[in-house]
Protein backbone atom coordinates (compact mmCIF):
# COMPACT_ATOMS: atom_id res chain seq x y z
CA UNK A 1 0.00 0.00 0.00
CA UNK A 2 1.54 3.13 -1.11
CA UNK A 3 1.49 6.01 1.28
CA UNK A 4 -1.25 8.08 -0.28
CA UNK A 5 -3.72 5.13 0.39
CA UNK A 6 -3.01 4.54 3.54
CA UNK A 7 -3.85 8.39 4.27
CA UNK A 8 -7.14 7.16 2.64
CA UNK A 9 -6.56 9.49 -0.89
CA UNK A 10 -9.15 8.24 -3.45
CA UNK A 11 -7.01 6.10 -5.83
CA UNK A 12 -6.70 8.64 -8.48
CA UNK A 13 -5.58 11.14 -6.29
CA UNK A 14 -2.99 8.68 -4.82
CA UNK A 15 -1.96 7.98 -8.54
CA UNK A 16 -1.24 11.48 -9.08
CA UNK A 17 0.60 11.78 -6.05
CA UNK A 18 2.58 8.44 -6.77
CA UNK A 19 3.28 9.97 -10.63
CA UNK A 20 4.47 13.06 -8.70
CA UNK A 21 6.78 11.41 -6.18
CA UNK A 22 8.48 9.47 -9.31
CA UNK A 23 8.69 12.68 -11.33
CA UNK A 24 10.52 14.21 -8.18
CA UNK A 25 12.91 11.06 -7.49
CA UNK A 26 13.95 11.44 -11.14
CA UNK A 27 14.57 14.93 -10.47
CA UNK A 28 17.13 14.20 -7.68
CA UNK A 29 18.52 10.96 -9.37
CA UNK A 30 16.83 8.31 -6.90
CA UNK A 31 16.70 6.38 -9.90
CA UNK A 32 16.13 3.06 -8.20
CA UNK A 33 13.55 4.29 -5.98
CA UNK A 34 11.43 6.26 -8.93
CA UNK A 35 11.07 2.79 -10.51
CA UNK A 36 10.63 0.86 -7.74
CA UNK A 37 7.53 3.27 -6.93
CA UNK A 38 6.69 3.51 -10.68
CA UNK A 39 6.39 -0.27 -10.38
CA UNK A 40 3.21 0.38 -8.16
CA UNK A 41 1.61 2.39 -10.96
CA UNK A 42 2.20 -0.29 -13.51
CA UNK A 43 0.87 -3.13 -11.62
CA UNK A 44 -2.60 -1.11 -10.96
CA UNK A 45 -2.84 0.11 -14.76
CA UNK A 46 -1.63 -2.84 -16.64
CA UNK A 47 -5.30 -4.49 -16.92
CA UNK A 48 -6.82 -1.81 -17.51
CA UNK A 49 -4.35 -0.27 -19.99
CA UNK A 50 -4.02 -4.29 -21.53
CA UNK A 51 -8.32 -4.43 -21.89
CA UNK A 52 -7.89 -0.72 -23.74
CA UNK A 53 -5.09 -1.84 -26.17
CA UNK A 54 -6.18 -5.16 -27.12
CA UNK A 55 -10.30 -3.58 -27.94
CA UNK A 56 -8.14 -1.28 -30.03
CA UNK A 57 -5.65 -3.61 -31.58
CA UNK A 58 -7.57 -7.01 -31.31
CA UNK A 59 -4.80 -8.26 -31.18
CA UNK A 60 -2.96 -9.94 -27.78
CA UNK A 61 0.66 -9.51 -28.95
CA UNK A 62 0.53 -6.29 -30.24
CA UNK A 63 -1.61 -5.48 -27.54
CA UNK A 64 0.82 -6.26 -25.00
CA UNK A 65 3.73 -4.54 -26.76
CA UNK A 66 1.56 -1.19 -27.05
CA UNK A 67 0.96 -1.19 -23.00
CA UNK A 68 4.86 -2.10 -22.79
CA UNK A 69 5.57 0.94 -25.06
CA UNK A 70 3.08 3.42 -22.99
CA UNK A 71 4.22 2.35 -19.82
CA UNK A 72 7.73 3.05 -20.92
CA UNK A 73 7.01 6.02 -22.75
CA UNK A 74 5.09 7.46 -19.65
CA UNK A 75 8.19 6.69 -17.36
CA UNK A 76 10.37 8.27 -19.61
CA UNK A 77 8.32 11.91 -19.93
CA UNK A 78 6.87 12.22 -16.68
CA UNK A 79 8.55 15.30 -16.33
CA UNK A 80 5.85 16.27 -18.82
CA UNK A 81 2.92 15.24 -16.36
CA UNK A 82 0.72 18.21 -15.06
CA UNK A 83 -0.49 17.40 -11.56
CA UNK A 84 -3.50 19.01 -12.12
CA UNK A 85 -4.39 15.73 -14.55
CA UNK A 86 -5.00 12.66 -13.30
CA UNK A 87 -2.57 9.87 -14.33
CA UNK A 88 -4.90 7.48 -15.71
CA UNK A 89 -6.09 10.22 -18.24
CA UNK A 90 -2.74 11.48 -18.77
CA UNK A 91 -1.34 7.27 -19.33
CA UNK A 92 -4.55 6.81 -21.22
CA UNK A 93 -4.07 9.09 -23.77
CA UNK A 94 -0.44 7.88 -24.37
CA UNK A 95 -1.85 4.66 -24.56
CA UNK A 96 -4.30 5.67 -27.11
CA UNK A 97 -2.20 7.59 -29.01
CA UNK A 98 -0.25 4.03 -29.31
CA UNK A 99 -2.58 2.34 -30.54
CA UNK A 100 -3.74 4.41 -33.03
CA UNK A 101 -0.19 4.83 -34.60
CA UNK A 102 0.05 0.82 -34.20
CA UNK A 103 -3.69 0.41 -36.47
CA UNK A 104 -1.97 3.61 -39.37
CA UNK A 105 1.12 1.51 -39.17
CA UNK A 106 -0.73 -2.05 -39.66
CA UNK A 107 -3.36 -0.69 -42.38
CA UNK A 108 -0.06 0.70 -44.30
CA UNK A 109 1.28 -3.02 -43.79
CA UNK A 110 -1.44 -4.83 -45.44
CA UNK A 111 -2.16 -2.56 -48.36
CA UNK A 112 1.16 -4.53 -49.25
CA UNK A 113 1.03 -8.07 -48.04
CA UNK A 114 -1.74 -11.18 -49.00
CA UNK A 115 -3.38 -12.39 -46.35
CA UNK A 116 -2.13 -16.00 -45.32
CA UNK A 117 -5.15 -18.84 -45.96
CA UNK A 118 -7.10 -19.87 -42.90
CA UNK A 119 -7.11 -23.47 -41.91
CA UNK A 120 -8.79 -25.31 -43.09
CA UNK A 121 -12.33 -26.26 -40.80
CA UNK A 122 -12.40 -28.47 -38.23
CA UNK A 123 -8.19 -28.57 -38.01
CA UNK A 124 -8.13 -26.25 -34.38
CA UNK A 125 -4.67 -25.08 -32.64
CA UNK A 126 -3.46 -26.86 -29.95
CA UNK A 127 -4.04 -24.73 -27.37
CA UNK A 128 -7.90 -25.32 -28.24
CA UNK A 129 -7.71 -29.48 -28.43
CA UNK A 130 -6.31 -29.23 -24.24
CA UNK A 131 -9.01 -29.94 -21.52
CA UNK A 132 -10.23 -26.94 -19.71
CA UNK A 133 -12.59 -26.85 -16.41
CA UNK A 134 -14.24 -23.39 -17.45
CA UNK A 135 -17.42 -23.37 -19.21
CA UNK A 136 -18.76 -26.05 -21.59
CA UNK A 137 -17.54 -26.62 -25.12
CA UNK A 138 -20.82 -25.21 -26.36
CA UNK A 139 -20.98 -21.94 -23.96
CA UNK A 140 -17.49 -21.57 -25.20
CA UNK A 141 -18.55 -21.75 -28.62
CA UNK A 142 -21.69 -19.27 -28.07
CA UNK A 143 -19.77 -17.08 -26.11
CA UNK A 144 -17.05 -17.07 -28.93
CA UNK A 145 -19.82 -16.56 -31.55
CA UNK A 146 -21.06 -13.51 -30.01
CA UNK A 147 -17.87 -11.52 -29.36
CA UNK A 148 -16.83 -12.14 -33.16
CA UNK A 149 -20.44 -10.69 -33.71
CA UNK A 150 -19.52 -7.92 -31.60
CA UNK A 151 -16.02 -7.32 -32.48
CA UNK A 152 -17.24 -7.16 -36.24
CA UNK A 153 -19.79 -4.58 -35.70
CA UNK A 154 -17.43 -2.61 -33.43
CA UNK A 155 -15.00 -2.85 -36.34
CA UNK A 156 -17.82 -1.40 -38.29
CA UNK A 157 -17.98 1.64 -36.11
CA UNK A 158 -16.08 5.61 -37.02
CA UNK A 159 -13.07 5.20 -35.09
CA UNK A 160 -14.39 7.89 -32.55
CA UNK A 161 -17.57 6.23 -32.11
CA UNK A 162 -15.91 3.57 -30.99
CA UNK A 163 -13.19 4.86 -29.14
CA UNK A 164 -15.79 7.14 -27.00
CA UNK A 165 -17.74 3.88 -26.78
CA UNK A 166 -15.09 1.73 -25.44
CA UNK A 167 -13.65 4.37 -22.80
CA UNK A 168 -16.80 5.24 -21.62
CA UNK A 169 -18.80 1.91 -21.92
CA UNK A 170 -15.66 -0.78 -21.18
CA UNK A 171 -13.90 1.80 -19.17
CA UNK A 172 -16.67 3.31 -16.90
CA UNK A 173 -15.05 6.64 -18.00
CA UNK A 174 -16.94 10.24 -17.57
CA UNK A 175 -17.81 12.50 -20.63
CA UNK A 176 -14.97 15.23 -19.49
CA UNK A 177 -12.41 12.23 -19.06
CA UNK A 178 -13.31 10.68 -22.08
CA UNK A 179 -12.82 14.28 -23.32
CA UNK A 180 -9.45 14.32 -22.01
CA UNK A 181 -8.78 11.23 -23.66
CA UNK A 182 -9.07 11.77 -26.88
CA UNK A 183 -8.89 15.42 -27.05
CA UNK A 184 -12.80 15.94 -28.31
CA UNK A 185 -15.41 17.98 -26.62
CA UNK A 186 -17.76 17.18 -24.24
CA UNK A 187 -20.89 17.47 -25.93
CA UNK A 188 -19.62 15.73 -29.00
CA UNK A 189 -18.46 13.12 -26.33
CA UNK A 190 -22.58 12.03 -25.89
CA UNK A 191 -23.40 12.80 -29.37
CA UNK A 192 -20.77 9.38 -30.01
CA UNK A 193 -21.63 7.39 -27.13
CA UNK A 194 -25.45 8.02 -28.72
CA UNK A 195 -24.66 7.62 -32.44
CA UNK A 196 -22.38 4.22 -31.40
CA UNK A 197 -25.02 2.65 -29.44
CA UNK A 198 -28.07 3.48 -31.84
CA UNK A 199 -25.48 1.77 -34.86
CA UNK A 200 -24.22 -1.38 -32.55
CA UNK A 201 -27.86 -2.24 -32.04
CA UNK A 202 -28.62 -1.44 -35.77
CA UNK A 203 -25.62 -3.66 -37.08
CA UNK A 204 -26.43 -6.51 -34.18
CA UNK A 205 -29.77 -6.86 -35.22
CA UNK A 206 -29.03 -7.32 -38.89
CA UNK A 207 -26.40 -10.25 -37.81
CA UNK A 208 -29.00 -11.45 -36.20
CA UNK A 209 -26.99 -11.79 -33.01
CA UNK A 210 -28.17 -13.96 -30.14
CA UNK A 211 -28.76 -10.91 -27.74
CA UNK A 212 -32.54 -10.86 -28.22
CA UNK A 213 -31.47 -7.43 -30.05
CA UNK A 214 -34.07 -8.39 -32.72
CA UNK A 215 -37.32 -8.60 -30.49
CA UNK A 216 -36.77 -5.31 -29.15
CA UNK A 217 -35.93 -3.43 -31.95
CA UNK A 218 -39.66 -3.03 -33.48
CA UNK A 219 -40.94 0.49 -32.15
CA UNK A 220 -44.63 0.12 -30.61
CA UNK A 221 -46.74 2.89 -30.32
CA UNK A 222 -49.75 3.21 -28.35
CA UNK B 1 -49.44 20.70 -20.93
CA UNK B 2 -49.93 21.17 -24.39
CA UNK B 3 -51.33 19.10 -26.50
CA UNK B 4 -47.73 17.99 -28.48
CA UNK B 5 -46.10 16.89 -25.05
CA UNK B 6 -49.03 15.12 -23.33
CA UNK B 7 -48.98 13.15 -26.93
CA UNK B 8 -45.60 12.53 -26.48
CA UNK B 9 -45.76 11.48 -22.44
CA UNK B 10 -48.40 8.77 -23.76
CA UNK B 11 -46.28 7.46 -26.51
CA UNK B 12 -44.17 4.72 -26.08
CA UNK B 13 -39.96 5.59 -26.13
CA UNK B 14 -38.10 4.26 -28.80
CA UNK B 15 -34.63 3.04 -28.81
CA UNK B 16 -33.05 6.10 -29.82
CA UNK B 17 -34.25 7.49 -26.72
CA UNK B 18 -33.17 4.74 -24.47
CA UNK B 19 -29.85 5.39 -26.37
CA UNK B 20 -29.44 9.23 -25.45
CA UNK B 21 -31.31 8.37 -21.71
CA UNK B 22 -28.23 5.22 -20.97
CA UNK B 23 -25.44 7.46 -22.69
CA UNK B 24 -26.22 10.98 -20.63
CA UNK B 25 -26.44 8.81 -17.48
CA UNK B 26 -22.79 7.05 -18.15
CA UNK B 27 -21.32 10.24 -19.87
CA UNK B 28 -22.64 12.21 -16.47
CA UNK B 29 -22.47 9.72 -13.79
CA UNK B 30 -26.56 11.09 -13.04
CA UNK B 31 -29.63 9.19 -13.21
CA UNK B 32 -32.20 10.86 -15.65
CA UNK B 33 -35.26 10.93 -14.76
CA UNK B 34 -38.07 10.97 -17.75
CA UNK B 35 -41.49 10.96 -17.04
CA UNK B 36 -42.75 8.73 -19.08
CA UNK B 37 -40.61 6.05 -17.84
CA UNK B 38 -41.71 5.96 -14.36
CA UNK B 39 -44.83 6.31 -15.53
CA UNK B 40 -44.98 3.24 -18.31
CA UNK B 41 -43.78 -0.05 -17.05
CA UNK B 42 -43.64 -1.81 -20.53
CA UNK B 43 -41.46 1.51 -21.36
CA UNK B 44 -39.18 0.35 -18.48
CA UNK B 45 -38.90 -3.49 -18.89
CA UNK B 46 -37.77 -2.10 -22.50
CA UNK B 47 -35.08 0.18 -20.87
CA UNK B 48 -34.35 -2.49 -18.95
CA UNK B 49 -33.90 -4.90 -21.50
CA UNK B 50 -31.90 -2.35 -23.12
CA UNK B 51 -29.70 -2.26 -20.03
CA UNK B 52 -28.68 -5.61 -19.85
CA UNK B 53 -28.12 -5.55 -23.29
CA UNK B 54 -24.97 -2.61 -23.14
CA UNK B 55 -23.88 -4.76 -19.93
CA UNK B 56 -23.42 -8.09 -21.75
CA UNK B 57 -21.91 -6.41 -24.73
CA UNK B 58 -19.12 -4.76 -21.43
CA UNK B 59 -19.35 -8.18 -19.71
CA UNK B 60 -17.95 -10.06 -22.99
CA UNK B 61 -15.64 -7.59 -24.07
CA UNK B 62 -14.03 -7.45 -21.11
CA UNK B 63 -14.18 -11.26 -20.48
CA UNK B 64 -11.91 -11.56 -23.53
CA UNK B 65 -9.23 -9.16 -23.39
CA UNK B 66 -8.86 -10.74 -19.65
CA UNK B 67 -9.18 -14.32 -21.40
CA UNK B 68 -6.05 -12.42 -23.84
CA UNK B 69 -4.10 -11.17 -20.60
CA UNK B 70 -4.44 -13.91 -17.62
CA UNK B 71 -2.44 -12.88 -14.73
CA UNK B 72 0.47 -14.62 -15.49
CA UNK B 73 1.07 -12.42 -18.66
CA UNK B 74 0.93 -9.34 -16.97
CA UNK B 75 3.43 -10.43 -14.34
CA UNK B 76 5.60 -11.00 -17.62
CA UNK B 77 4.59 -7.83 -18.98
CA UNK B 78 5.56 -6.03 -16.27
CA UNK B 79 8.77 -7.47 -15.50
CA UNK B 80 10.19 -6.74 -18.76
CA UNK B 81 8.75 -3.39 -18.47
CA UNK B 82 10.67 -3.12 -15.40
CA UNK B 83 13.78 -4.50 -17.36
CA UNK B 84 13.08 -1.86 -20.27
CA UNK B 85 13.01 0.71 -17.78
CA UNK B 86 16.88 -0.32 -16.48
CA UNK B 87 17.82 -0.08 -19.91
CA UNK B 88 16.75 3.37 -20.01
CA UNK B 89 19.04 4.82 -17.24
CA UNK B 90 22.29 2.53 -18.39
CA UNK B 91 24.40 4.54 -20.62
CA UNK B 92 24.67 3.17 -24.55
CA UNK B 93 26.82 0.28 -24.40
CA UNK B 94 29.36 0.08 -27.31
CA UNK B 95 29.65 -3.35 -29.07
CA UNK B 96 33.09 -3.71 -30.36
CA UNK B 97 34.05 -4.90 -33.87
CA UNK B 98 34.59 -8.79 -34.07
CA UNK B 99 38.15 -9.28 -33.93
CA UNK B 100 39.75 -11.52 -36.58
CA UNK B 101 40.18 -15.39 -35.98
CA UNK B 102 43.70 -15.08 -35.77
CA UNK B 103 45.85 -12.23 -34.32
CA UNK B 104 47.56 -9.93 -36.00
CA UNK B 105 51.02 -9.54 -34.44
CA UNK B 106 52.97 -6.54 -35.01
CA UNK B 107 55.97 -8.93 -36.80
CA UNK B 108 53.38 -9.30 -39.46
CA UNK B 109 52.15 -6.07 -40.03
CA UNK B 110 55.87 -5.24 -40.85
CA UNK B 111 56.64 -8.21 -42.89
CA UNK B 112 53.51 -6.97 -44.78
CA UNK B 113 54.85 -3.38 -45.77
CA UNK B 114 58.51 -5.02 -46.72
CA UNK B 115 56.66 -7.57 -49.14
CA UNK B 116 55.02 -4.00 -50.76
CA UNK B 117 58.16 -2.28 -50.46
CA UNK B 118 59.82 -4.81 -52.19
CA UNK B 119 56.85 -5.11 -54.80
CA UNK B 120 57.10 -1.48 -55.91
CA UNK B 121 61.03 -1.67 -55.98
CA UNK B 122 60.53 -5.01 -58.15
CA UNK B 123 58.21 -3.08 -60.86
CA UNK B 124 60.94 0.42 -60.59
CA UNK B 125 63.77 -1.51 -61.25
CA UNK B 126 61.77 -3.75 -64.06
CA UNK B 127 60.91 -0.25 -66.11
CA UNK B 128 64.60 0.79 -65.80
CA UNK B 129 65.35 -2.45 -66.66
CA UNK B 130 63.68 -2.00 -69.83
CA UNK B 131 64.37 1.51 -70.94
CA UNK B 132 67.78 0.62 -70.80
CA UNK B 133 67.52 -2.25 -73.36
CA UNK B 134 65.77 -0.56 -75.57
CA UNK B 135 68.97 2.20 -75.73
CA UNK B 136 71.67 -0.78 -76.16
CA UNK B 137 69.00 -1.85 -78.53
CA UNK B 138 69.21 0.93 -80.55
CA UNK B 139 72.67 1.92 -80.30
CA UNK B 140 73.99 -2.08 -81.22
CA UNK B 141 71.65 -1.83 -84.49
CA UNK B 142 74.36 -1.07 -87.90
CA UNK B 143 73.20 2.44 -89.64
CA UNK B 144 72.64 0.85 -93.29
CA UNK B 145 70.86 3.09 -96.20
CA UNK B 146 67.90 3.28 -95.28
CA UNK B 147 68.90 4.69 -91.47
CA UNK B 148 71.06 6.81 -93.60
CA UNK B 149 68.47 8.64 -95.71
CA UNK B 150 66.31 8.61 -92.34
CA UNK B 151 68.87 10.63 -91.24
CA UNK B 152 69.16 12.91 -94.20
CA UNK B 153 65.49 13.41 -94.01
CA UNK B 154 65.12 14.04 -90.51
CA UNK B 155 67.64 17.41 -91.41
CA UNK B 156 65.63 20.22 -91.21
CA UNK B 157 65.19 21.67 -95.41
CA UNK B 158 66.06 24.42 -96.45
CA UNK B 159 63.63 27.09 -97.46
CA UNK B 160 64.30 30.08 -99.39
CA UNK B 161 63.21 33.28 -98.92
CA UNK B 162 60.30 32.95 -101.41
CA UNK B 163 56.78 31.55 -101.23
CA UNK B 164 57.87 27.96 -102.52
CA UNK B 165 59.05 25.39 -100.23
CA UNK B 166 62.19 23.36 -101.84
CA UNK B 167 61.96 19.93 -101.01
CA UNK B 168 65.55 18.77 -100.55
CA UNK B 169 67.44 17.55 -104.08
CA UNK B 170 68.40 14.15 -102.50
CA UNK B 171 64.73 12.99 -101.79
CA UNK B 172 64.09 11.38 -105.47
CA UNK B 173 67.54 9.84 -105.60
CA UNK B 174 66.20 6.91 -103.19
CA UNK B 175 64.84 4.34 -104.96
CA UNK B 176 61.92 1.69 -103.99
CA UNK B 177 64.30 -1.05 -103.91
CA UNK B 178 66.70 0.64 -101.69
CA UNK B 179 63.89 1.28 -99.23
CA UNK B 180 62.26 -1.82 -99.60
CA UNK B 181 65.54 -4.14 -99.19
CA UNK B 182 67.92 -1.66 -97.31
CA UNK B 183 70.25 -1.21 -100.79
CA UNK B 184 71.57 -4.93 -100.96
CA UNK B 185 71.43 -5.23 -104.55
CA UNK B 186 72.45 -9.32 -105.18
CA UNK B 187 69.56 -9.85 -102.22
CA UNK B 188 67.15 -7.43 -104.25
CA UNK B 189 68.04 -9.24 -107.45
CA UNK B 190 67.18 -12.53 -106.32
CA UNK B 191 64.26 -11.50 -104.52
CA UNK B 192 63.01 -9.33 -108.09
CA UNK B 193 63.43 -12.43 -110.14
CA UNK B 194 61.31 -14.87 -107.60
CA UNK B 195 58.41 -11.83 -107.72
CA UNK B 196 59.37 -11.87 -111.42
CA UNK B 197 57.81 -15.41 -111.99
CA UNK B 198 54.76 -15.02 -109.84
CA UNK B 199 54.07 -12.08 -111.71
CA UNK B 200 54.53 -14.00 -114.97
CA UNK B 201 51.92 -16.77 -113.80
CA UNK B 202 49.28 -14.34 -112.36
CA UNK B 203 46.23 -13.66 -114.79
CA UNK B 204 45.87 -10.33 -115.40
CA UNK B 205 42.26 -8.15 -115.88
CA UNK B 206 42.99 -7.04 -119.05
CA UNK B 207 43.49 -10.65 -120.39
CA UNK B 208 40.65 -12.42 -119.52
CA UNK B 209 37.20 -11.58 -121.73
CA UNK B 210 34.13 -11.80 -118.94
CA UNK B 211 30.80 -12.21 -120.60
CA UNK B 212 28.73 -9.40 -121.36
Amino acid sequence: MTGAQAAGLPTREADSAAASAVKAMQAEGRHAEARERYAELVARHQRRAARIAFHYLRDSAEADEAVQDALVKAYSHLSSFREELPFEVWFTRILINGCLDRIKARTRRERWLVPMPESPVGQRDFTERVASVGPSPEDQLLGRERRQKLAMALSRLPERQRSVFMLSHYQGCTSREVSAMTGLNESTVRVHLFRAIRRLRTLLAEDGASIGVGGEKRRVTS
Amino acid sequence: MSLLNRYRATRHLSDDVFADLWSTEATTGQPVVNPHLSDCAQCRTRYANFTDWLDRIQDDALAEADEAFPPERLAAQQAQVMRRLEGLERPARVIAFPHFSRPVTSTQGHAQRWVAAAAAAGLVIGLVAGQLFDVRHLLSTPRGPVATQTARLTTPPQINSGNAVVLPASLPSVSDETLFFGGDPAHATGRLSMLQSIDDITPRARDIDLPR
